[in-house]
């Protein structure tokens, strides 16, 4: 076997270890797995929904979430009853975006958040089940008064050092849409439908609750997304095991492409036992423990 | 051992009977595979996530394992040919996948797991001393970042500093081996390989400039390591010999990450705020916002220049100062050395004398030998390629390395036969050094006059006696 190529260090992402995967400072502290996972979603989903509202490109949104991710993972993590998942989030894209060539300010990040959070005006269907209102609600439901600004940026500068400890400042995240397009070329691929579908494969599994992206290397996920994607628009590839030529064996794009195909259920599951009335996705640490003990209570009272 | 079986390998067995051998010929191979890449956790760390898969699926019980199987090989297509599969196998046997650097990732250590034992100097961006992992006994260099009451965060040099040291793995770039945290939230360390030297300190000491054949190995070795970062989009910033650091084994690294960060193409907007006045290439002197690795490479020349004469080659007061020791070294610029020049925010004050005789000819045009008088006539040329007032007549560090004054005689000296040096660092405080400190991140960029580059005085070129004759043997 080929020995590890240090050239390939921007190419390739520090990886969670099976002890980190195994066990979360969350699961440590009592939150139950399936809820860990939808709150990570939700985090997820919310970084990407504000990395749009502040016109970040997709790269520094997509290493943000993966940044987010590993933020959770293994016993020396955060714990979701410790921080709350939205200081998280902006902070995660915070930090991204000052390393990127977009850099934002902290103002700008707070008010997408302060928007994006209100339970009125929100157009996120686990912030607000009715989404984004047809007439705009009244200004105080989605701005942040001048004194909820002063303290909601001593949060957001505070999360950001927890977060460059907990990963020990290794902010290096590489991502697989640039490989999958060279991919693409040196396969021939010249439709641009399978280009298209390959990258939402790819910003899609950023939300997996597998954790693809930081369990895989970028061109194994490159090649799953590529994979996927010409199936579906029906555009044959080369004979052989071309995925093979990009250094991933069979077993492991087997494994992706079943991780990438199962995140749609995974949303619509979610969707569907978060979608009753009154019901949100906790978001913040008081959240969190108030919907742990509703369902001990509720599974008490059972 | 049963979980590194192909979970696919049964399927397949079923359809036919010499298909069926070959793949479990093909399962021994990579199984036994398997086996030896599990020590290099990359399988198992493949397995964990494998297990949540199962359950989600179950869990959900919609999307049954069956149908996705048949999805993964391309079985419809291989199946109707059996040559091209066997094909396919055999260039299985002899295929081998390159392996990704596993890394990890941590939360930081604390600085008491070092013992600091004296200090080494305070630099533009935090202070250094000498200090030993309890646990390993190695010494090392302990960085402390300042962060003060920075109003965006954590400093986002800072981040650069360390985001571009953990990927600039080179043997010419410090190696920074982890971050570890103190006390207060904004105490932060980076921990580092620690040098005897730094060249500025060693020159400084010296009684006589390093042979020419020890100057080419020093500068082959900073110029590798430039080019290296040059490859991976990172921009130094701050190249000077004090941010050089040396150790007794002919060693030099880049070091100071300080004002480093990426650049892309298109480039991102820079500040022009950087790199210490007196290696600052003339663009930036005159106001450029858009500069490229080409201002490391002026001050690869001026490296060059000083370790010739031991001595800092242009060390100008303030920026007007070293743009008129910059010209008076160089000639003053025309349109035909530096096409465009004269579009630069800070060249509309510039006035030129009115007869600058076009000195020497060739582009860029060489330098006053008169200031380099034991250099050849290859070194002189290379010299004054980095030293070209106009951007894009800089070699490139790829071009450098490859420039016929590496390979004229006397050629560079083998590391292992590189001098000793009493080391500074090592045991006693540094005295301060007088080179000017690099620019302030968030200074304002001054308006600059440069209407008195010239006035009236000469240049301060006095330098032009010959120099007498000496004999030294490289």
């Amino acid at each position: 076997m080929a020995h590890p190529n240090p050239g390939l260090t921007h190419l390739s992402n520090a990886l969670a270890t099976p002890g980190q995967l195994s066990a979360s400072s969350s699961s440590i502290d009592g939150v139950p797995s399936d809820l860990e996972a939808s709150i990570r979603c939700a985090g997820a989903q919310l970084t990407q929904a504000a990395g749009v509202l502040l016109h970040l490109s997709q790269d520094i949104i997509a290493q943000a979430i993966v940044i987010f991710t590993r933020f959770w993972l293994g016993a020396d993590g955060g714990s979701l009853r410790i921080y709350s998942v939205k200081d998280v989030s902006a902070a995660a894209l915070y930090l991204t975006a000052k390393l990127s060539f977009q850099p934002t300010s902290p103002r700008s990040v707070l008010n997408v958040y302060t928007l994006l959070l209100s339970r009125e005006a929100s157009p996120l269907w686990f912030v607000n089940l009715r989404g984004a209102p047809k007439q705009p609600p009244s200004a105080d439901s989605y701005t942040i008064t001048e004194g909820g600004y002063q303290s909601a940026r001593l949060v957001l500068l505070r999360i950001e050092s927890v977060i460059l400890r907990t990963l020990s400042f290794d902010t290096h995240v590489a991502l697989p849409h640039t490989i999958a397009l060279t991919y693409l070329q040196t396969l021939g691929v010249t439709d641009a439908a399978v280009s298209r579908r390959t990258i939402e494969y790819l910003n899609s599994a950023l939300f997996s609750p597998q954790l693809l992206y930081i369990t895989h290397q970028p061109n194994a996920l490159a090649v799953a997304a590529i994979y996927l994607a010409s199936r579906e628009q029906g555009c044959k590839l080369v004979d052989g095991e071309w995925w093979e030529v990009f250094d991933v064996d069979r077993e492991e794009l087997g494994f992706l492409v079943v991780g990438m195909k199962s995140t749609e259920g995974f949303m619509r599951a979610e969707m569907e036992k978060w979608k009753s009335p009154g019901k949100t996705i906790p978001l913040a640490v008081e959240e969190v423990d108030a919907e742990i003990e509703r369902s001990r209570m509720m599974q008490e009272g059972e | 051992m049963s979980a590194s079986k192909s979970r696919w390998a049964d399927d397949d067995a079923e359809t036919e009977a010499i298909i069926a051998q070959r793949k479990r010929e093909k399962e021994e191979k990579r199984r036994a595979k398997a086996e030896k890449q599990r020590q290099l956790e990359q399988a198992s760390k493949a397995s964990a996530p494998a297990q949540s898969v199962n359950e989600l699926q179950t869990a959900n019980g919609d999307s049954g394992p069956p149908k996705k199987r048949r999805r993964l090989s391309n079985d419809p297509d291989g199946l109707s040919s059996t040559e091209e599969v066997a094909r396919g196998e055999e260039q299985k046997k002899v295929s081998s996948l390159l392996r990704f650097p596993v890394r990890e990732w941590g939360p930081c250590r604390h600085v008491d797991n070092f013992e600091r034992l004296n200090h080494i100097e305070e630099g533009s961006y935090g202070w250094v001393s000498r200090a030993k992992d309890i646990t390993t006994g190695e010494i090392v260099a302990l960085k402390k970042l300042k962060i003060e009451n920075s109003p965006d965060g954590f400093p986002v040099t800072g981040l650069r500093e360390i985001q571009t040291l953990l990927e600039a793995r080179h043997q010419n770039v410090v190696y920074l081996r982890e971050v570890v945290m103190g006390n207060k939230m904004d105490d932060v360390f980076l921990v580092m390989d620690f040098f005897e030297h730094d060249l500025k300190t060693l020159l400084d000491e010296m009684r006589e400039p390093f042979l020419p054949s020890e100057t080419k190995t020093l500068l082959l070795q900073v110029v590798g390591g430039l080019e290296f970062l040059h490859a991976k989009w990172i921009m130094h910033r701050d190249l000077k010999t004090s941010n050089l650091l040396m150790n007794n084994r002919g060693e030099i690294k880049l070091a100071d990450f300080g004002m480093a960060r990426y650049y892309g193409d298109p480039p991102p907007k820079l500040t022009q705020l950087v790199v210490t006045l007196w290696y600052r290439a003339p663009e930036l002197l005159l106001g450029a916002d858009k500069y490229g690795t080409e201002i490391d490479m002026w001050s690869i020349g001026c490296i060059f220049g000083e370790l010739l004469t031991k001595e800092p080659l242009l060390q100008g007061k303030n920026e007007v100062d070293q743009v008129s020791k910059v010209f008076a070294l160089t000639g003053p610029p025309n349109s035909q050395t530096w096409p465009g020049f004269r579009s630069l925010p800070n060249a509309k004050s510039l006035r030129l004398p009115p007869s600058s005789a076009p000195s020497s000819s060739g582009n860029p045009p060489l330098l006053p030998r008169s200031r380099f008088p034991y250099l050849t006539n290859a070194g002189m040329h290379l010299l004054s390629g980095l030293l070209a007032l106009n951007p894009a007549a800089r070699p490139s560090a790829q071009e450098c390395l490859a420039h016929p004054y590496f390979r004229e005689d006397p050629r560079p000296k083998p590391k292992e036969m590189f001098p000793t040096f009493p080391s500074k660092a090592g045991m006693e405080k540094r005295r301060r050094h007088h080179t000017p400190a690099a620019p302030q991140r968030g200074q304002e960029a001054p308006e600059l006059d440069f209407a008195g580059v010239f006035g009236g005085a000469p240049g301060g070129d006095s330098g032009e006696a010959g120099a007498g004759f000496t004999l030294r043997l490289g």
